[in-house]
């Protein structure tokens, strides 16, 4: 904890020139629902605070046209009862009403939600700082000084993605939805706009897990496109956890299928809580193109989807789970009408 | 006479909860109050060996920081001290680190802000020990065998046993968590020691500060009113309360202290990890003659918490032949503690689990296996047992649960959808514990009525359970009945656990509310005066009457107040001179496995209760909610874990430590036998809170056991344990 300044700029240009002039130690809040822990447990030591929560009409919804756009503002908690969404694209309703709290949706925005933080327990508890207490090497926190979760009490840790440097989940449930559905992010930053699949917001470890993602310093997640797919309403996002609900995943799979009749015209596979960033299950997708879909060939595809998995110690459960979930999930969205 | 039902009453305090007018300790606002924040040791064990204050005695708003050179050693415990009077009081801040999260300095500050800034501007170096033991199963760990509990001959009986079972089960590490955390407020003004504390024993912390403080204890009062939760962490001596004292003391200011949680994962008490090896023999008749039950668990270098796992095991089925050693294993961590149902709890998971294997292995029915083996004495005082209606609850909560249409089979019970059904019963018992009490009561003219006594509220409700005996047996105003507990300053305070609370108040409060009565009908004499007893005593002009009375428990000593006012222990039973009082319990859980991805769910619990006399339906009710909740939490979800190259405990914050939320807890339909015990107390009141949850955890074992076949011998029980 550190003295620190506050601002709340009405536009995304206030913004990013805030972000600007503010130089190091700048960084923008939104909900704040994951960030006030990163600062509680001395993670993230911000100089100034830019709240981004006070732009104007930033949090629209439009479903109308080809494509459904969300403002980075809405919070979790109204994208999340959609009518439109919780008809013809259940699987991006469910991964954000099977996440976190309704409180922590009610402040929590859907743009924030990307750029949420992992919850590896020797990252998030090892400052020493009165709230972490524990003491421990992490290499996302303190490049270079090593990573206590490769040999120790890994049973959270990803099982796809992970380098020698670091295995930490990436935690988010709206991403791999998103992923799965091929969506788009809008940014604005001091380089003017652009757009990204949120696909490539995320990089993998490698030798360098302190960078998270491939937002430029200044840059703002403005707006998340889904382009319309017939694959929408045979849709489900399906989360295993140690607990029925406010638990993040052991396992989950965002599946969407276009089918013809009993035969998978496209499947879109995605793998949250067993990898380090929200996975894209490629060849599970493949392997269900043009086959008729049963129990068996879904289990073959969620097997297929952990083809590259690897264990440590304590999570190699996490690779038969996730299979059996990706399967469950295939099944339950196929039982859907179209 | 034995006492009549009692009807329903809503808890004492609804309203002001609900409206939120409730003051909890943490909550404590005072003028002029300072912060505190304690620096915690990041190394699992060694010496500190220098400790810069510099930068943040810097920070603005930092008022003080408190190190190991402001305290010194306490007092040795009084001459001719036993037990818990002699016990050595908390360490408070010091160079030598036992284990990770010690506090190393405080940080005072006019604010929490500045305070958490400070204790992040500490800088500590530390010598850190070449080894250190954090796992039982460590190098270095030191096993210490504790007393065997025996009755008759259980070897010689296990020799004619024609039927055995042998298993290890296994209870992990865990901690209580309340909602409110540990919370402690001083103020030092007038050569008198204030202090707010959230604790279940006020005396003993008026004792114990006193001793680390070289304090006279006539001039600390100790105020606990409302706590947020308790379960046991906040029984014993907590470590930071003389260090706040402290920091009054040398500030000259209020000062406040609410520990971040994951510092309370390292210095609070926690349920340490235990193991429970079981071995029951039953003859040719199925008759279950013999028990060999070792028990160990963790435990730090110097810490007090004992082994007792044979306290209740041994009254479940009337076996007559029983040896049950116990021992720690000393290691290094912060002290354990109490933790709700201590030590019955995960012995019984241990013992009903053997007990349900025994039961499969001779071909019977758990249920039928259970009721073929009730008790009338207790096999290790040869007392006869007081009251004991455990085949009552086991037969009630049976019919309740539809236990007839089971079918026997592990593995059978089949949902079209592939979903694995379990049904599984699971026992308890508790001792029943009275504690000596002290009490004042006084009724005013002006419609006031205020009760002392010895008590501590921490919701299980035991203001409502106290109002109930005095409003059956006054006419006074409900609404201006005060109850003062939990302070020192009102009578002497108990440590309020082990289920003694409710046994222990309610004989007073009616022997207090009788002579009361007698005091005024006295004073009121022939006349005929209409109206309640405030209206009577403004009648014959009397401000107010005031009685001060005390309360033994059965066959104690009067020497007994004497150590309540010293030490709040002043404990009889659960063996008595005469005979033992438990107790009881019978849970039965369903549980339902998915097919593929094996997530347990617990659509339905039934739950049938032994606790004498029901006082308050309402709370006691709620009491067995939260039991079998906590008890499907310690089966299904939680275990602090521990990383042995770190030490410390790694997942401490209630984001990892996986308890159950609303979702994962189905129907509980809980019911009582409500027959008054017709020894122990006036009013035939045994304890609740603990064996509330004491066997549902291994009914709910034995639950997974019917649905599956496999038998799990460890908590928690993961979806990977059936994938």
């Amino acid at each position: 904890m550190q003295p620190l300044s506050y601002i709340a700029p009405k536009s995304v240009e206030e913004a990013v020139a805030a972000f600007a002039r503010a130089g190091e130690g700048a960084s923008y809040i939104a909900g704040g629902t994951s960030f006030y822990d990163m600062m509680k447990l001395d993670i993230a030591r911000p100089r100034h605070l830019i709240d981004v929560t006070g732009i104007d009409g930033l949090d629209g919804i439009e479903t109308d046209g080809d494509q459904l756009r969300f403002e980075a503002l809405a919070p979790m908690s109204t994208v999340a009862a959609n009518r439109v969404l919780l008809r013809d694209y259940p699987v991006l309703a469910e991964s954000l009403w099977k996440a976190a709290s309704q409180q922590l949706r009610n402040m929590a925005t859907i743009g924030g939600n990307l750029l949420q933080r992992t919850r590896c327990m020797y990252f998030r508890n090892g400052t020493g700082n009165p709230s972490s207490v524990g003491s421990y090497p992490c290499n996302k926190r303190e490049p270079g000084s090593g990573c206590a979760a490769i040999g120790g009490l890994d049973r959270g840790q990803a099982v796809l993605g992970q380098s020698a440097s670091c295995t930490a989940v990436s935690p988010g449930d709206w991403p791999v939805a998103l992923v799965a559905l091929d969506a788009m992010i809008e940014i604005v930053g001091p380089a003017g706009t652009r757009s990204t699949p949120v696909a490539d917001l995320y990089r993998l470890p490698g030798d360098t897990p302190n960078q998270e993602f491939t937002l430029a310093p200044g840059e703002i997640v403005t707006a998340i496109v889904v382009p319309k797919t017939p694959a929408g309403r045979r849709s489900t996002y399906h989360k295993i956890r140690d607990r029925e609900s406010y638990a993040f995943a052991l396992a989950s799979a965002a599946v969407a299928l276009d089918m013809d009749g009993n035969t998978v015209r496209r499947a879109h596979i995605a793998l949250g809580g067993v990898a380090t960033k929200p996975w894209r299950a490629t060849q599970a997708e493949q392997l269900l193109a043009g086959q008729k879909l049963d129990r068996k060939l879904a289990l073959s595809a969620g097997r297929a989807a952990f083809e590259d998995a690897k264990a440590g110690k304590h999570n190699a459960f996490k690779i038969d789970l996730g299979a059996r979930t990706v399967a469950d999930a295939l099944m339950i969205a196929a039982e859907r009408k179209a | 006479m034995p006492a009549a039902p009692f009807a329903d009453r809503a808890r004492f305090d609804a309203r002001d909860k609900v409206l939120g007018r409730t003051a909890f300790t943490a909550d404590v606002q005072l003028p002029n109050m300072l912060y505190a924040m304690p620096v915690p040791a990041t190394i699992a064990k060694g010496k500190l060996t220098s400790l810069s204050t510099a930068q943040a005695m810097k920070v603005p708003g930092v008022v003080r920081i408190l190190t190991a050179d402001d305290f010194a050693p306490p007092t040795p415990p009084p001459k001719g001290a036993v037990g818990p009077a002699a016990a050595p009081p908390p360490p408070t801040i010091s160079p030598d680190i036992a284990h990770r999260g010690a506090p190393v300095a405080v940080v005072v500050a006019e604010s929490i802000e500045a305070a958490i800034e400070g204790a992040e501007a500490i800088r500590a170096a530390y010598e850190a020990a070449p080894e250190f033991s954090p796992l039982i199963t460590s190098k270095g760990s030191a096993r210490e065998a504790s007393e065997t509990v025996k009755a008759g001959n259980a070897a010689s009986a296990m020799a004619r046993a024609t039927t055995t079972v042998e298993a290890e089960y296994i209870s992990p590490a865990q901690h209580h968590n309340p909602i409110e955390m540990l919370s402690t407020t001083a103020v030092w003004a007038d050569g008198r020691l204030t202090i707010y504390e959230a604790t279940q024993g006020a005396q003993s912390v008026k004792a114990n500060v006193a001793r680390t403080l070289r304090l006279d204890p006539a001039l600390v009062d100790v105020k606990s009113g409302y706590i947020g939760g308790a379960f046991g962490q906040k029984g014993g001596s907590q470590r930071q309360t003389a260090i706040i004292a402290r920091a009054a003391m040398l500030t000259g200011r209020p000062v406040k202290l609410v520990m971040p949680r994951g510092q309370i994962f390292h210095n609070a008490t926690f349920r340490p990890l235990s193991r429970h090896r079981v071995k029951l023999g039953a003859d040719a008749q199925g008759k279950m003659i013999a028990v060999e039950y070792d028990a160990d668990h963790q435990q730090s270098r110097r810490g007090q918490f004992p082994p007792r796992y044979h306290e209740a095991q041994t009254q479940m089925y009337g076996i007559a032949d029983y040896t049950g050693t116990a021992a720690n294993v000393r290691i290094d961590t912060q002290a354990p503690g109490f933790m709700r149902a201590p030590h019955p709890h995960p012995a019984s998971f241990g013992f009903e689990g053997a007990v349900d294997e025994l039961a499969y292995k001779l071909g019977k029915d758990p249920v039928a296996f259970r009721l073929a083996h009730d008790a009338t004495v207790d096999p290790v005082s040869g007392h006869p047992l007081s009251s004991r209606y455990l085949n009552e609850c086991i037969a009630e909560g049976a019919r309740r649960f539809g236990w007839d249409r089971r079918n026997p089979k592990p593995g059978a019970t089949v949902l079209k959808d592939g979903t694995q059904v379990g049904w599984g019963v699971g026992c308890g018992a508790y001792p029943s514990i009275t504690s000596a009490n002290i009490a004042t009561l006084r009724i005013g003219a002006d419609g006031k009525t205020r009760f002392a006594v010895s008590a501590h509220e921490m919701g299980q409700g035991i203001r409502t359970v106290i109002a109930q005996v005095l409003l059956r047996e006054l006419d006074i105003d409900p609404d201006k009945l005060e109850l003062a507990i939990g302070d020192t300053s009102a009578v002497p305070q108990h440590v309020t656990a082990g289920s003694w609370g409710t046994a222990s108040a309610v004989p007073i409060a009616e022997e207090c509310a009788r002579k009361i009565k007698a005091a005024i009908a006295e004073l009121v004499g022939e006349r005929k005066i209409a109206g309640n007893l405030h209206r009577q005593l403004a009648t014959v002009k009397r401000p107010f009457v005031e009685i001060e009375h005390s309360k033994l428990g059965p066959g104690q000593k009067p020497e007994a107040l004497a150590a309540l006012r010293q030490s709040g222990f002043a404990l009889s039973g659960a063996e008595y001179p005469e005979f033992s009082t438990f107790s009881y319990i019978a849970h039965f859980a369903e549980v339902r496995i998915e097919p593929r991805t094996r997530r347990i769910r617990v659509p339905r619990v039934v739950s049938v209760a032994d606790c004498g006399r029901v006082i308050s339906p309402r709370t006691s009710a709620s009491q067995v909610y939260g039991g079998v909740v906590w008890a499907i939490g310690s089966v299904l979800r939680e275990e602090t874990e521990v990383d042995e190259r770190y030490g410390g405990w790694l997942n401490n914050d209630i984001a990892d430590y996986v308890m159950p939320v609303n979702a994962d807890i189905g129907e509980i339909d809980v019911s009582f036998i409500d027959k008054p015990d017709p020894l122990l107390n006036s009013l035939g009141s045994k304890g609740l809170g603990e064996v509330a949850m004491v066997g549902a955890a291994a009914a709910v074992a034995n639950a997974v056991f019917h649905a599956t076949g496999k038998r799990i011998r460890k908590m928690p029980i993961r979806i990977e344990d059936l994938l």
